[in-house]
């Protein structure tokens, strides 16, 4: 036997305590309880697949060759000529994510301010730096090789960009589904699956942006009213019927009819109006957490006010509130599909509201697939986050809860 | 008591709350007078409602007001001894941050739902050490595991990054008790630490407590209402009765000459090892609220004696020191008299004196 085996005689007896259970905080258990249920995942798959198609949009769907090389044996790629500032953003921050994702040693929140300052750094230089050009030719490249001048290109998947309107193509309008447009043209003969692609950006971005200013001013509020209560909840309950009773598509309309159409503005205003949810059960569940001994012990050790709020009380009570958010991502997409439906939404970017309001084209006649994908996707959207709501809630229902958070 | 000048004086302390509606506030703490010396531990005992909890509340200034108001009184801090008191109450609330968790903690009496349960054990005395004390983050992980070790928590290290629920109640209370003292306190307010626990935990958790006060030279507010804890740990006692203070005196006193009759229903209703009653005495109001005390109490609810004596409770009445540093509720009139000792007290003491025998 040697000596190495002998363990010296200052060894703390660790190895005598029996094998730990996975230390899993409250939220990693919950989030593993959420995504193990199958709604869940098919909620989140969808997500995935929605927000694939915003990131990699113009690499998906682009009337620019990736990369090609003309008859004079010019080597470019007009595809990255074009990319607009926000494209370059979302691009850059794949492999940005990527990274912050496999750091499992940096902490979460450390990782998300890393995230958060080279988000802010690139935007900044993209918008600085990244510089389009102004006259986008959608037929150039296509009429180039039809002239024989491109010996080579390689394009996207889907050859057309969504603002593409086949100028050269006059005879493509209203094209039903086939092999060159999978699922068909528009009444001005842009490509439906590439302005498709390009919509689920205003989707996700309306409901991640609106949802998140709902948030943030419903969070604070209730959070406020639920700990003071007293005379501020009373004040701040009178606010939130206030608001409560302002209707939301109704302001829209008519923030629409006297301002310009602006994608910001149209997030702002489901924002603005639809935090009244969030503040009560924010409120509701911080007057519960307010006497509880853990939240009395942080006040006696004499932690600042904002970090009993913030750090102690709320992710204590934020679960239902996070269950009523992914409801609300779904809600404000449904609130922005209606505008665009109703002919008031964005004017040049495609959305899929829009795209169903012209399945009764100005012609008249009903066009099926103008009808179908359009508002398949909205349908599958709403419904993936209904699907991720549902599961939440149950997962912090101690009734239907599978296992333990940990 | 202690030569040394009191580290805590509670001066005249009154706490009241909203009663029902259209009705006045009801007094949770009357005039209550208390007062910790350096090392020392003071006991506060009383039944639910009594306003003990209330009291120590005060000194940390947790009671939420509104609904709460403190009406009147003083609670002067010393921490130390050559410079001069400071009173709590007006303290504003950004030096009343720097006294708690720093000069003053406080432990709860639930050990189970007393720690966050989103963060982990180091996470939660991290951020105390980190406030209180100018250290860095590394320093801060050695004290917390220092804090650990010292409450006899095996493998501190491990500990540090384990989540409350990981742990049994004891092993919790012990967290607890190694938070409020990682940034060594000198005065621990401790409400009903070992309630919660099973008698062997706590007789461990209380003489923990002891080993602590003793190396880290703090002195223990300790509220119970668990006698055998109290004539086990405290230097001196103070039982309280709605929301007053009715005797007040050091430990060895009180369970020899009990002089108010509460004190001394109290401790008839205590078991003893070894003798056979059909029915344990009682104390009969229960839960009274503190409006309720009776301006002649009502003595013979309590110890059942034929001959109710007046004059220990109600509006008028007084802590006045009987006898050397032994401190009885009692009305004015007896001191007015100019009399050391207030009516009856004599035949309390005959009475005590024979159940003593």
């Amino acid at each position: 036997m040697s000596s190495a085996a002998i363990p010296p005689e200052d060894t703390p007896p660790v190895a005598a305590r029996p094998p730990h259970r996975p230390r899993r905080s409250y939220f990693a258990g919950l989030m593993y309880d959420t995504f193990g249920r199958t709604g869940a995942i098919v909620g989140l798959a969808w997500v995935g697949v929605i927000a694939f198609c915003a990131v990699f949009a113009p690499l998906l769907a682009n009337s620019h060759p990736i990369l090609m090389r003309t008859a004079d044996g010019q080597l470019s790629s007009p595809l990255l000529r074009y990319l607009t500032p926000a494209d370059v953003t979302l691009l850059a921050m794949v492999p940005v994510t990527v990274v912050l994702l496999l750091l499992r040693r940096v902490g979460a929140g450390k990782r998300i301010l890393i995230f958060l300052a080279t988000l802010a750094a690139v935007i900044i230089l993209s918008v600085l730096f990244v510089r389009p050009p102004l006259t986008v030719v959608y037929d150039q490249y296509r009429q180039m090789d039809q002239r024989g001048e491109i010996a080579w290109a390689i394009y996207t998947p889907i050859p057309y960009s969504a603002s593409d309107r086949l100028q050269d193509q006059p005879a493509k309008r209203l094209v039903a589904p086939s092999r060159e447009h999978l699922l068909g043209t528009e009444d001005n003969r842009a490509d439906v699956l590439s302005r498709m692609i390009h919509a689920s950006r205003v989707a996700l971005a309306v409901g991640f942006i609106a949802t998140g200013i709902a948030l943030i001013i419903g969070v604070i509020l209730g959070g406020l009213m639920g700990y003071f209560s007293g005379i501020v909840d009373l004040l701040g309950m009178r606010l939130v019927e206030i608001f409560e009773a302002i209707p939301q598509l109704y302001l829209l309309l008519t923030f629409v009819a006297f301002f310009p159409r602006n994608l910001y503005i149209i997030m702002a205003i489901i924002g603005v109006t639809g935090w009244t949810g969030y503040t009560r059960f924010t409120r509701a569940e911080f007057l519960k957490l307010r006497q509880q001994d853990f939240v009395q012990a942080a006040k006696a050790s004499g932690l600042p006010l904002w970090s009993i709020l913030f750090r102690h009380m709320l992710p204590n009570g934020v679960a239902p509130v996070l269950v009523t958010a992914s409801f609300g991502v779904a809600s404000a997409i449904l609130a922005e599909a209606t505008l665009s439906f109703l002919g008031l939404g964005l004017v040049d970017e495609p959305s899929w509201g829009q795209m169903l309001n012209q399945a009764v084209g100005s012609s008249g006649g009903f066009t099926w697939w103008m009808a179908i994908f359009p508002g398949g996707a909205i349908f599958l959207t709403v419904f993936a986050y209904n699907l991720i709501g549902e599961a939440l809630r149950d997962a912090i229902d101690p009734h239907t809860r599978k296992a333990p958070a940990a | 008591m202690s030569d040394a000048e009191p580290i805590l004086t509670i001066e005249d302390l009154a706490v009241s709350f909203p009663g029902p509606p259209g009705q006045r506030r009801t007094q949770a703490v009357d005039r209550v007078n208390l007062s910790i010396y350096p090392k020392q531990t003071l006991a506060v005992v009383g039944e639910s409602g009594s306003g003990k909890s209330v009291s120590a509340m005060s000194i940390l200034r947790l009671i939420p007001c509104p609904p709460g108001r403190i009406d009147s009184g003083r609670i002067l801090w010393k921490p130390d001894p050559r410079s001069p008191a400071d009173d709590l109450l007006r303290f504003t609330d950004k030096q009343m941050r720097s006294v708690r968790g720093n000069q003053i903690a406080m432990i709860f009496q639930e050990p189970m739902t007393s720690l966050n349960p989103v963060y982990t054990v180091g996470e939660q005395i991290l951020e105390a050490v980190l406030l209180h004390q100018q250290v860095t983050r590394a320093d801060a992980v050695v004290i917390a595991e220092r804090a650990l070790k010292d409450v006899g928590i095996a493998d501190p290290a491990g500990r540090l990054k384990e989540y409350p629920h990981q742990l049994s109640g004891g092993m919790r209370q012990r967290v607890m008790i190694a938070m409020a003292l990682a940034c060594e306190p000198r005065l621990l307010l401790a409400d009903e630490p070992t309630t919660a626990l099973d008698v062997t935990i706590q007789a461990q958790i209380l003489e923990l407590l002891r080993k602590l006060q003793h190396n880290k030279n703090m002195s223990i507010l300790l509220i119970t209402h668990d006698l055998g804890v109290v004539a086990e740990n405290a230097d001196v006692v103070a039982v309280m009765y709605a929301g007053r203070v009715v005797e007040y005196a050091d430990v060895q006193t009180l369970f020899t000459r009990p002089l108010h009759p509460y004190t001394r229903g109290l401790l008839r209703s205590m078991p003893v090892l070894g003798q056979n009653v059909d029915r344990l005495d009682t104390v009969m109001d229960g839960a009274t609220i503190p409006d309720d005390f009776p301006a002649g109490y009502k003595v013979a609810a309590h110890i059942e004696d034929a001959n109710p004596p007046d004059g220990y409770g109600g509006p008028n009445a007084y802590l006045y020191e009987v006898e050397p540093s032994h401190w009885v509720l009692c009305e004015a009139d007896a001191a007015k008299r100019g009399m050391k000792t207030p009516p009856h007290v004599d035949v309390i003491r005959r009475a005590a004196d024979a159940v003593a025998s």
